[in-house]
C-alpha cells in the first residue's frame, strides 16, 4: 500500500512540473555549478548575481523592462551543463550567465554560440577565447594573463632562483601551470620540482614531502578552492617552510574557512577580491553580501555580480536585445568606473573576449585577506 | 496471445519513442538522446552482469575508447559509419583481453580488477595529450551526413540515434535468444553444471565481456558527435557506476530493464529540476525507495505486483532462477 502511496506521490510531483512564467520579462539565464565538486565557486557566483539583479531591477530594469534569473544546475558535469545551456535558450534566455569551470564553459559556449547569445562566464582557462567564438566574454582575466603578473612578484619581491609548481591536473590547472612553467623559463628562474595531483585529492602528505626536498625557494600553488585548502592544511602540519604563492583562488574566502589557521601567510595575485575595501564599489557590494548572505563573499561572487551588470550596460548601449549587435559592441570595449560605477573597477575586452583590469596581490594575515599591493592592467 | 501482445507492446513503445521528440525543444531533445545513449551502454553491463552475472566497473572506460576512436578519425575526415567499424572492433578486444581476469578472479574481485581498468583508462586518456588532447579533451567533432539527412539538427540527431538503438536492441534481442544467450545464463546460474553439460564456460565468459563492451563503445561512439566534446573526466569511474545503477535500478537480466534504468537515471533528475535547490535530494531519496522496494529493479516491480494480486507460482528453492546480484 505505502509503496503504491509513494508512487502516486511521485508521479503526481512530476505531473505538476509545469513553471508559469511572468510575460514581458527580461530573461537572462544563470547556469552554473551548485552541485558536485565545483559547487563552492558556483554559489558564490550565483549570490553575486543575485544581489547584481535586485540592484538592476530597483534602477529600472533593462531597457525598461524587469529582469528575471532563473538558475540552471550543471551538477559540475560537462555534459548536463550542455544541456542546462540548450534549455535555458529554449526557454527564451537573452543572456547566459556561467558557466565558471573552464571544462563546462569549452562544451556548452558552442551552444550559445550557435543560438547567438552572449554569455559572461566565470573560467580562466586560456583556450576559451581562443576558439574564435565572438559570444563569449570573461568576467576575469584568462590565467594567460593573470599567471603573467605574478611574475614580477617572484623576480623583485621574493628574489627567487629555483621555484616548485604545484597544481591540479585538470584543465584549469594544466593550462595555469603551463603558462608558469613558460614565463618562469622566459625570466630565467629554474623550476626544480613539478607536482600534479589530482581533483578531489584528500592525501598532499607525498606532495609537500617532495616539495620540501627540492630545496625551492617559493611554491606556485594552482589548485581548485578544496584541493588548496587540504595542500595549505598538509602544508602547515609538515612545516613547509618557503612562501607559497598562487593566483586567485589560494587566498579565497572558502580556502580561509576550510584551511583555518592553516591558510595563514599564504599569497596569491587575485584579479577582483572583496578585501580591497579601498575601492568604494567593492566595500558597497561586500557590505550588501555579507548582510544578506551571512558569509564573506568570494571573488567569483563579484564575478558573477560584474557579469550581470556589464549584460545591462551593453544591452543598453546595444538599445534592443539582439545578441548579434551585442557581440559586436563588446568588441575592444572599455566601460570605466567613473561613467559605469557598478563594474567596480575599470574594465576592458579585447576582440577575442578576454578582459583586462587592474589586480591585486593579497596575503593572508590574521585569517583575512589584505591587500599587498596592485598590479596595473595588462 | 501473449507473444501478440508483447510484439504489439513493442510498437507501442516504438511510436511512443518516435513521438516523444515532436514539438520539443532541443533541450528536451538533447536529454532523450542521451537517454537512449546511454540505454545502450546499459544495454551492453546488462548482458555482462545481468545475463552472464560477470560485475564490470567499466563500462564508461569502453564508452571512452569508443568516443575517443570514433572522435579521432571523424577529426581526421572519416565518415562517422566508417569510424564506427575500428570502434567497435577495439572494443570488442579490449573487452576481450578484460575478459580474462574474469576467469580467475569473481564477484567483489572482479569488480575491482574492472574499477582498477577504468581508472588505468582515464589516467591514459589524461596523460597522453599528444593523442587525446589530455585534459583539454577533444572537441568539434562533426556529425554524420548522409546526403539525403545531415543530423546537424538535434531532431534528426535523435532519430539517427533512436534508428541505432532500434538495431542495437534487435541484435541484443537475437543474442540473448541464440545458445549464447543461453550459455550465459547457464553461467550466471551454475557455472560447474554449465560446464558438465557441455558449455564452453571460458569461451562464454570472455564474449560475455567482448560484446557488452562493443556496446559501450557503440554509445561512446555515439555521445561524441551528440556532445562534440570529450574529455576524460566524461569517463571516470563515477560514470561506471552510474550505469551500474541503470542495470540494478531498471532491473538486471531484463530485456528492457536498462532504458527503464536509464531513463531513470537521466530523465528522472530533469523532470524534477522544477524543486531547484531540492532536486538531486529527491532523486536520490526516489533511488533508495526503489532499490528498498524492487530491489529486482522497476522490471521486477511487475512481477511482485502480478504475484500478489494473482498468487505466487511455487517453485522449489533450489531450481529457483533469476537474475540475482552477488
Amino acid at each position: 500500500m505505502n509503496r503504491r502511496v509513494i508512487l502516486a506521490l511521485s508521479a503526481a510531483l512530476l505531473m505538476g512540473a509545469t513553471a508559469v512564467q511572468a510575460q514581458d520579462a527580461a530573461k537572462i539565464a544563470m547556469v552554473a555549478e551548485l552541485s558536485g565538486a565545483g559547487a563552492p565557486a558556483g554559489t558564490n557566483w550565483r549570490d553575486g548575481i543575485k544581489i547584481a539583479i535586485e540592484e538592476i531591477n530597483a534602477a529600472g530594469g533593462i531597457l525598461g523592462k524587469q529582469v528575471e534569473v532563473s538558475e540552471y544546475d550543471t551538477q559540475t558535469d560537462p555534459q548536463v551543463s550542455r544541456a542546462m545551456v540548450q534549455k535555458a535558450i529554449d526557454e527564451g534566455a537573452f543572456a547566459i550567465l556561467g558557466t565558471i569551470y573552464s571544462g563546462s564553459t569549452l562544451v556548452n559556449m558552442l551552444v550559445a554560440q550557435q543560438n547567438e547569445i552572449p554569455q559572461f562566464v566565470g573560467s580562466e582557462a586560456p583556450t576559451i577565447v581562443q576558439k574564435g567564438n565572438p559570444f563569449v566574454f570573461r568576467t576575469s582575466s584568462g590565467s594567460q594573463k593573470g599567471v603573467p603578473a605574478l611574475v614580477p612578484y617572484f623576480t623583485d619581491t621574493l628574489k627567487a632562483k629555483k621555484v616548485a609548481v604545484a597544481w591540479v591536473n585538470n584543465e584549469f590547472g594544466k593550462g595555469g601551470r603551463d603558462v608558469f612553467t613558460a614565463e618562469m623559463e622566459k625570466a630565467g628562474i629554474e623550476i626544480v620540482t613539478d607536482v600534479p595531483s589530482e581533483q578531489g585529492a584528500t592525501d598532499y602528505a607525498s606532495d609537500v614531502s617532495k616539495l620540501k626536498e627540492s630545496g625551492a625557494e617559493a611554491v606556485f600553488v594552482y589548485m581548485n578552492q578544496e584541493e588548496a585548502a587540504r595542500f595549505l592544511i598538509e602544508a602547515k602540519k609538515q612545516g613547509l617552510s618557503m612562501p607559497l604563492v598562487g593566483e586567485v583562488t589560494l587566498t579565497e574566502a572558502k580556502v580561509i574557512e576550510l584551511a583555518g589557521g592553516a591558510a595563514e601567510g599564504a599569497i596569491a595575485h587575485v584579479g577582483v577580491t572583496a578585501t580591497a575595501t579601498d575601492i568604494p564599489g567593492i566595500a558597497e557590494f561586500n557590505e550588501k553580501f555579507v548582510a544578506q548572505f551571512k558569509r564573506n563573499p568570494t571573488h567569483d561572487a563579484i564575478k558573477g555580480y560584474i557579469g550581470a551588470w556589464a549584460t545591462k550596460y551593453v544591452t543598453e548601449k546595444v538599445g534592443e536585445f539582439d545578441g548579434a549587435k551585442f557581440a559586436e559592441t563588446m568588441k575592444n570595449l572599455c566601460l570605466p568606473v567613473a561613467e559605469y560605477p557598478k563594474m567596480l573597477l575599470d574594465t576592458c575586452w579585447d576582440e577575442t573576449g578576454e578582459m583586462s583590469r587592474p589586480s591585486f596581490m593579497v596575503q593572508v594575515k590574521d585569517g583575512k585577506p589584505v591587500v599587498i599591493g596592485t598590479v596595473p592592467a595588462n | 496471445m501473449r507473444a501478440y501482445l508483447s510484439w504489439l507492446l513493442i510498437a507501442l513503445l516504438l511510436v511512443l519513442a518516435i513521438l516523444a521528440p515532436i514539438g520539443q525543444g532541443n533541450y528536451i531533445t538533447y536529454v532523450l538522446t542521451s537517454w537512449l545513449v546511454f540505454s545502450i551502454a546499459a544495454m551492453g553491463l546488462n548482458l555482462t552482469l545481468g545475463y552472464a552475472g560477470q560485475i564490470s566497473l567499466a563500462q564508461a572506460s569502453f564508452m571512452a575508447i569508443g568516443a575517443y576512436t570514433s572522435a579521432l578519425l571523424t577529426l581526421a575526415g572519416w565518415h562517422w559509419m566508417a569510424a564506427l567499424v575500428p570502434a567497435l572492433l577495439l572494443c570488442f578486444v579490449v573487452g576481450l583481453v578484460l575478459g580474462y581476469p574474469a576467469l580467475r578472479v569473481k564477484g567483489h574481485f572482479l569488480a575491482f580488477v574492472t574499477l582498477a581498468f577504468n581508472t588505468l583508462v582515464f589516467l591514459v586518456l589524461r596523460n597522453e595529450d599528444w593523442l587525446t588532447g589530455g585534459n583539454y579533451g577533444l572537441s568539434g567533432m562533426p556529425r554524420p551526413d548522409f546526403g539525403f539527412v545531415s543530423t546537424m539538427k538535434q531532431h534528426n540527431f535523435y532519430y539517427f540515434t533512436l534508428a541505432i538503438t532500434v538495431v542495437a536492441a534487435a541484435i541484443m534481442w537475437w543474442i540473448v535468444r541464440s545458445p549464447w544467450g543461453r550459455g550465459f545464463k547457464a553461467l550466471r546460474e551454475n557455472p560447474i553444471r554449465a560446464e558438465s553439460l557441455g558449455v564452453d564456460t571460458r569461451r562464454i565468459t570472455l564474449l560475455a565481456f567482448a560484446i557488452g563492451s562493443t556496446y559501450g563503445g557503440l554509445a561512446g561512439a555515439l555521445i561524441s558527435p551528440l556532445v562534440q566534446f570529450i574529455e576524460p573526466g566524461s569517463f571516470a569511474v563515477g560514470h561506471s557506476l552510474r550505469i551500474l545503477l541503470m542495470v540494478v535500478v531498471g532491473g538486471a537480466g531484463f530485456f528492457f530493464g536498462p532504458f527503464l534504468g536509464a531513463g531513470v537515471v537521466i530523465l528522472l533528475p530533469e523532470l524534477l529540476r522544477f524543486t531547484e535547490g531540492y532536486y538531486l535530494i529527491i532523486y536520490s531519496a526516489l533511488v533508495i525507495v526503489m532499490l528498498v522496494f524492487t530491489p529486482r529493479g522497476l522490471i521486477g516491480l511487475w512481477g511482485m505486483l502480478r504475484d500478489r494480486f494473482f498468487g505466487k507460482p511455487q517453485i522449489r528453492a533450489d531450481v529457483e532462477q533469476g537474475p540475482k546480484l552477488k
